[in-house]
This record gives C-alpha cells, sequence and structure tokens, in this order.
C-alpha cells in the first residue's frame, strides 16, 4: 500500500494583526497549521522577531553589542541602529525609565521619549512595540498617555493585564486606534478570560494579541511552551475563536537575566564569555517558544535576532 | 476531539407560530427563532417542514434561501417526510458554512434518504431502527450496520451519517435508558458520529422538570460519546449543561466567563 500524505489544516485559523505604518508595518498570525509544519501548508506569514532596545540604551560591558550601537548615543541613534540588525522584523521599547522601582520617570517624559523612538523607527522602515515597566498600576497610566503620543502610528503596546486591561483598552484601542497585548503570565485559564473580558469591551479581533508570559530555557520554560502550545491547539483544533489571536513572546528580559546570562567570566572562567552565553539563552529559548506555538519573539542581541531569524526564513 | 455541534429544533412546523409561518410564506418568525437559536450557540437549524405533501419543494427552497441568505449561510438540516422537498432544498442550498444535513433516514422505508444524501454529497442522520423501537442494542447495532455498509456501497464516509440511537421516553420506558446510553458508546468507540432527539426522553413529563431531565440526560450522553443533538439551544440550563461538560471533557478551555461565550 502507498503511503497517503495527509496535511494537518485545520478549518480555523489565527487571527493576522498588523502593526506599524504604511512602508513599515508587519502582520502576524494567519496560521491555520501547527508551528513551523509548513510542510502541512504554508504560513501565510512568517513569525516575527523583534529586537529589543531600553529607554536606558543597551548594556554596554558586553564587548559585540557595545560595537554594534557604537556612535549611537541618543536613545534615536540607538533605534535607528536597532533597525538595521539583520533579521529584524520590528523594534521593541522598554520604557524601563518609568519604572517606579528604578528612576520612576513620569509618563509624560516616559511617552515624549517612546515618540522620539517611533519617529526614528518609521523613518527607519520598522514598526514599532513599546513595552511598559510591568508595573500594574504605572502602565495603567504610562500605556494611554504613550497611545496618545504616538497616534496614528499604529504601535503595539505592551501590556494590559487582568488589573489594568479596562482603561488601557479604552485609551489604546478605542481612542487612539494603537494594538494591544494582553498578558496572562502562565495563566491559562486567565489567557482565554482576559480574552473574553477584551472582546466584551467592543475590542475586535485584529486589535490584540496574547502576551501570555515568558521564562528563560531551564527556568520554568516548559510552563510557558506548554501554555503557548495548548493554546494554539485550542484555536486551532477545537475553532475557539477566544484564542485565535496571535501570540508574542518577550525573551530578552527573562533570558538575559538567568544566572547563566549574569557571572561573570571572572567568577566562572570554565563558563565562557558572558556574552556568548547570554545570545545562547536568547536562541534556545526564542527556538522552543517559536516551536510551541508563539507569532512573535523579542530578542535583544543582534546576534540572536540574527540566528532566530535565519531559523525561521530556512523552516519557511 | 471535535466540539459538540448543536442542532437548533425550534423551526418546526408542530409550533403554530411556524405551521402559519410556512403556508403564508412569512419570514419573520423563521428568522427570528433562526437568529436566536444562533446566538445561543447552536452551529446548525433543523428546518422541518412537516409531511408537506403538497407544497414541501416550494416550501423548502424558500425556506433554505431565506434562512441562508440572512443568516450568513447557516447550515441546515432539511427534515420532512417529502424526499421531493429535500431534493428542492439541497438545489438552493449554499455549502459555505457546512453540507446539508439530510434529516432522517432509517434502515428501514426511508433507506433510501441514504441514497439522497449520497447523490448530493449530503450528511445523513441515521435512525438506528427499521419498524418502530428498536428491540435492544443487538438490533440497533444490526441497522446501524446495515445503513452503515448501504452508504460505504454508494461512497459515503461514514462520517457523514450521523446515526441517531433512538431516544426513548423515560415516562413507561425507564429501564431502557442505561442501555440506550451504552449503544452512544458503542457507536463512540467505532469512531461513528452520532445525534440524537434528547428532549424525547422527557416527553410527557410536567413542564418544571423536563429542564433537568434534558440537561442531565444530554450531559450522561456527552460523557458517552454524542458528538451532536438536536435540542433547543434557548433553553439556559441545558446549554449551560452543554458548555460545562465540553469543559469537564476538555474540548473547550476554561475561562471564568465561559457560560457567556
Amino acid at each position: 500500500m502507498t503511503f497517503k500524505r495527509e496535511p494537518q489544516v485545520f478549518g480555523a485559523s489565527i487571527t493576522e494583526v498588523e502593526f506599524g505604518t504604511e512602508g513599515a508595518s508587519v502582520v502576524f498570525g494567519g496560521a491555520n497549521t501547527l508551528p513551523l509544519y509548513n510542510f502541512d501548508a504554508q504560513a501565510k506569514h512568517r513569525a516575527l522577531v523583534g529586537i529589543e532596545i531600553s529607554d536606558k540604551g543597551p548594556d554596554r560591558s558586553l564587548p559585540e553589542l557595545s560595537a554594534f550601537y557604537s556612535g549611537a548615543e541618543s536613545l534615536s541613534d540607538i533605534a535607528s541602529r536597532a533597525c538595521t540588525a539583520p533579521g529584524a522584523d520590528f523594534v521593541s521599547l522598554v520604557l524601563e525609565s518609568a519604572d517606579p522601582n528604578g528612576d520612576n520617570a513620569t509618563s509624560e517624559d516616559a511617552a515624549a521619549l517612546a515618540k522620539e523612538v517611533a519617529v526614528a523607527l518609521a523613518a527607519g522602515g520598522k514598526p514599532v512595540v513599546i513595552q511598559g515597566t510591568g508595573n500594574v498600576d504605572k502602565d495603567q497610566e504610562l500605556i494611554p498617555k504613550v497611545a496618545e503620543a504616538l497616534q496614528g502610528m499604529n504601535v503595539l503596546l505592551l501590556s494590559a493585564k487582568e488589573e489594568n486591561y479596562k482603561g488601557i483598552a479604552v485609551a489604546a484601542v478605542t481612542a487612539y486606534g494603537q494594538k494591544i497585548g494582553a498578558e496572562s503570565s502562565v495563566d491559562i485559564n486567565l489567557a482565554k478570560q482576559l480574552n473574553v473580558l477584551i472582546a466584551q469591551m467592543g475590542i475586535k479581533p485584529g486589535s490584540y494579541v496574547m502576551n501570555l508570559g515568558a521564562a528563560a530555557a531551564g527556568y520554568g520554560f516548559e510552563y510557558i511552551s506548554s501554555t503557548i502550545e495548548r493554546v494554539k491547539l485550542a484555536a486551532l483544533s477545537q475553532n475557539d475563536d477566544a484564542l485565535q489571536m496571535p501570540s508574542i513572546t518577550s525573551v530578552a528580559e527573562d533570558a538575559w537575566a538567568v544566572k547563566e546570562a549574569v557571572v561573570s567570566e571572572d567568577d566562572f572562567p570554565e563558563w565562557g564569555p558572558r556574552e556568548e552565553r547570554g545570545i545562547e539563552m536568547e536562541i534556545s529559548t526564542a527556538a522552543a517558544a517559536l516551536a510551541a506555538g508563539t507569532d512573535a519573539v523579542i530578542l535583544r542581541h543582534p546576534a540572536s535576532v540574527k540566528t532566530i531569524a535565519d531559523m525561521v526564513a530556512a523552516l519557511a | 476531539m471535535d466540539k459538540f455541534i448543536i442542532i437548533g429544533e425550534r423551526i418546526h412546523c408542530i409550533s403554530p407560530v411556524i405551521r402559519e409561518a410556512l403556508a403564508n410564506r412569512d419570514p419573520e418568525p423563521l428568522l427570528a427563532r433562526g437568529k436566536e437559536q444562533l446566538d445561543s450557540g447552536a452551529t446548525y437549524l433543523d428546518l422541518n417542514i412537516g409531511p408537506a405533501e403538497r407544497d414541501g419543494e416550494d416550501i423548502m427552497k424558500w425556506g433554505v434561501k431565506l434562512l441562508q441568505e440572512n443568516l450568513d449561510n447557516v447550515p441546515l438540516a432539511l427534515d420532512t417526510a417529502n424526499r421531493k422537498a429535500i431534493e428542492a432544498g439541497i438545489s438552493v442550498y449554499d455549502r459555505t458554512k457546512g453540507k446539508p444535513i439530510v434529516n432522517s433516514a432509517d434502515a428501514g422505508d426511508r433507506l433510501d434518504y441514504i441514497d439522497l444524501a449520497a447523490a448530493n454529497d449530503a450528511i445523513a442522520i441515521a435512525l438506528c431502527s427499521k419498524q418502530g423501537v428498536p428491540r435492544d442494542n443487538d438490533e440497533r447495532m444490526q441497522y446501524c450496520q446495515e445503513m452503515l455498509e448501504h452508504a460505504m456501497e454508494l461512497g459515503m464516509e461514514p462520517s457523514d451519517l450521523w446515526f441517531d440511537p433512538l431516544t426513548l421516553v423515560i415516562k413507561g420506558m425507564q429501564e431502557k435508558q442505561v442501555e440506550y446510553l451504552q449503544f452512544i458508546r458503542q457507536l463512540s468507540d467505532m469512531g461513528l458520529n452520532s445525534t440524537a432527539g434528547l428532549s424525547n426522553a422527557s416527553n410527557g413529563m410536567p413542564k418544571e422538570v423536563r429542564p433537568i431531565v434534558d440537561s442531565v440526560l444530554t450531559a450522561m450522553a456527552i460523557e458517552c460519546g454524542l458528538t451532536s443533538a438536536i435540542l433547543n439551544p434557548n433553553d439556559k440550563r441545558l446549554m449551560g449543561t452543554i458548555k460545562t461538560a465540553e469543559i469537564i471533557m476538555n474540548r473547550s478551555l476554561y475561562a471564568d466567563s465561559y457560560l457567556d461565550i
């Protein structure tokens, strides 16, 4: 008997979400097969790879990273440089300075920085993701301010959580037409619930994505990957329209915060250079997140961005 | 595993409102009931025009076009003893949202409804009976096999036969209910699709008792592997039961608002 190949193509698909402005926009989502299963059906859009920058500038103690950003001093120069990273589909700005546990810059100042970056990125042809501080109260004030400052630029704002989604959704999406990410920190039932609640506010699919949480490989990552997988399976095989939003995973922060990426070569000479370890943490985490089904990853190091973008392209 | 499919039963000529609307070709009652059922979670709508011996073909064509054109090509189950009316309905049917369902064939006089489904690439509801109520599950299974073989000879996919175990009224046939559920499990074990008119079980019971009986029987049938049912999607308790069963069966991911979606 001859083998008859049956492509596993689902009747349901992930919603497409576009962010950015004309000439500098990207679309993600749209898939109706399991992640990276391009042999079942060619995915409509490749998974996206973003490069992360902080409003406090790059870590210049890392030689390669420092070389990449050399000469770029102002935030807009740093943003423009990030645009040139091979494989980067978008640039993600973390408004680290606004963190109440750090510099606690005002929301107005942070929004002004975001505007500066967004203008530089539009010129560089890259769409923008803005990451808040992660502090629920601050983000509730900050994200609407950023949404207002960046009106008309169709940016993706991360993230709305259970505690602050209402104000963020109304201000960012309804008032200023931006896109938002619904963040649920590895709670699969909350992920669905947040989507239901956002939809009940009249926010249409295509205006929000899921941020299902993140962890570095080896540090509870299996919870992330199983969450991403289960969400994708529910979206496709169970045609669950409350879970058909594309998902975005911010790998950078966790990957660069674990021991392997933090301890110095002086303390652990047998581990080799710190920068290489951080890149490897980013690459292994991002590759696994993409295999589990995330539709976009955010990475910090240009070397990780290129490697993951090459992987996505090779499997397309 | 696929989601439980709900076929809304409320466009039925037994209702005086619908009977009159069909006779006068009055769109409103059909559309109102169609929309109510879809809003509450029906996937298919049953369009039961009764025996319709006189103008069945016209009525069915009118009903199919009316519902599909106004309700986003809703997939339909065409339900009548008038075979020609079903053919007429299929001739104007839009398949965008799913194949038409022929409601219904059996292993006796209505075996040729399977031929009708096969000739039109439709799904057939296949009642596991020949004349009257099957004696036991051996008899049910024999009819099931007869219809399955017949359909496969005609080139149908087994998944396009939705076997109906024949729901029996509890008042009078209480002792046959467990066997009925066991038969659903047999169908499920064979990988076959199934459907049932579950509210038959509560026939003759007081109005206030019927919803709990319908809900519990539905939950038990879903656990046994029933894949669809013809029921009233506007029965809130019943729909809440089905949604909860889907959660417990892990066919729908839980969220606190699951009853609202």
